[in-house]
């Protein structure tokens, strides 16, 4: 191994943060009409930032961290996928709309993607933002396509800490005032909460359910299934469907927009050069 | 992958693995289950192979192909194929994975991603608004998708 390599002092590093992170716990707050946790994984992050904003790290230690991040998040790839093998009997079973619901995932490009570009004019981050919910899945996705450091990887990785940290939150307010307007049956509302995330599902259940606690038992099998499709299809969605249509809005909102030159955010072109 | 880039991957893999089973059990403890290291032992194992294994066959295909698909995606399926009911040892193959928790694992991964996040800080403080406000569009949109599509195949269905 190179003399100059941080890398023990990083495997070190990461173990003392997971010690503790782990030790800390997860944590719960109930707010009453709604609840959020905070994860162990949520507050190596913050420890790992503070440390870099505080200048503790030296800049090399920082970059050569970077593609571990890629490779360790192979083997929650692979946690996934063990999950996936027991459940395929159960998408054969499961009915047409159930199957075609899966679709509306999309839901998070159709949103958020011209938002990002017409609004905000965000550069390529808004894509790692808008493909998918940005769980853990969707880290190794863009991790392997465009490496966690990209513009992209950015996206998705301030994304998963929105969704983190107030994901559950966000979907606990959302639903509880979408179930009671009658626009959707409850149904259509239940399978709506398989996004993809166990935590996001039960905050978005929890609502449907107060709203209709007589269909209780339908209403959770219906969300539990779709949220087990998407927990299967969600990776091969992402790469095949998601990120393709992604890049392809991209490019159609970008040109001919004055806020950007050759797909760059005009204020970011001259940074771009300098890499 | 060089030599020297497979000794580092293989590494990375290992201590995470590590951390992450010594990360499961504080985590099972406190749960009141705990699962020891030496008990995800098998999953941890499991786990590495079927990640190496993705990577040998993502190179190969890489020698032979311009067009591959990223590894993950054989990893994954490794995983599916193997823990399909009635392949052999599917059973125990995904009773000792299912031992190694999900968000446990997910720790050292973001330890690592925290350790390198300082040099990325600034361009974070300069996006983080837009990525906070676009993710929550992200999230609403996935519901609402979701919520129209069913809505109208169980309309057409008339279930209801």
């Amino acid at each position: 191994m190179n003399k100059n390599s941080h890398e023990w002092r990083i495997h070190i590093l990461a173990f003392v943060l997971t010690m503790i992170a782990e030790l800390i716990g997860t944590k719960r707050f109930d707010l009453g009409f709604t609840a959020f946790s905070l994860f162990p994984m949520l507050y190596v992050l913050i420890f790992g930032g503070i440390m870099g904003a505080a200048k503790v790290l030296p800049k090399e230690m920082m970059e050569e961290a970077s593609p571990f991040i890629g490779i360790s998040v192979l083997l929650l790839t692979a946690k996934v996928g063990s999950t996936i093998g027991p459940n395929l009997g159960n998408v054969i079973k499961a009915g047409p709309a159930l199957l075609l619901q899966e679709f509306g995932n999309l839901g998070t490009a159709v949103f958020a993607m011209p938002i990002a570009i017409l609004v905000f004019h965000m550069g390529r981050a808004c894509i790692g933002s808008s493909f998918s919910n940005s769980r853990e899945g969707s880290l190794a996705v863009v991790a392997s396509r465009y490496g966690l450091d990209s513009e992209e990887g950015m996206g998705v990785m301030g994304s998963y800490i929105t969704g983190t940290v107030l994901g559950t939150l966000f979907y606990g307010i959302m639903v509880s005032a979408l179930a009671p307007t009658g626009i959707f049956h409850p149904y259509a509302l239940a399978m709506a909460c398989g996004t993809g995330s166990a935590s996001m599902m039960s905050a978005s259940l929890g609502a449907v359910i107060d709203a209709f606690p007589t269909m209780a038992e339908e209403l959770t099998a219906y969300a539990a299934t779709s949220n087990m499709l998407t927990s299967v299809d969600g990776l091969y969605m992402s790469l095949f469907i998601a990120l393709p249509m992604c890049e392809w809005m991209y490019k159609k909102l970008t040109a001919n927009n004055k806020h950007y030159k050759d797909g760059v955010p005009v204020g970011k072109a001259e940074k771009k050069g300098e890499e | 992958m060089k030599k020297t880039d497979w000794a580092v991957y293989l590494r990375v893999l290992c201590f995470s693995a590590v951390f992450a089973a010594i990360g499961n059990w504080i985590s099972t403890m406190k749960s009141g289950a705990p699962v020891t290291p030496l008990q995800a032992v098998p999953g941890m194992i499991l786990l590495l192979v079927i990640t190496i294994l993705g990577q040998l066959i993502w190179e190969g295909i890489n020698k032979v192909s311009k067009k591959n698909l990223p590894a993950i995606a054989y990893i994954s399926l490794i995983a599916i194929i193997l823990t399909i009911p009635g392949f052999p040892g599917a059973e125990f193959t995904a009773a000792s994975i299912n031992k190694i928790g999900l968000l446990p694992l997910c720790t050292p991964i973001l330890a690592y991603a925290g350790i390198s996040l300082g040099k990325d800080l600034d361009t974070f403080k300069k996006q983080g608004a837009a990525i906070v406000a676009i993710s929550l569009f992200a999230f609403l949109g996935t519901f609402i998708g979701s919520a129209v599509i069913a809505q109208l195949i169980l309309k057409l269905t008339g279930v209801i």
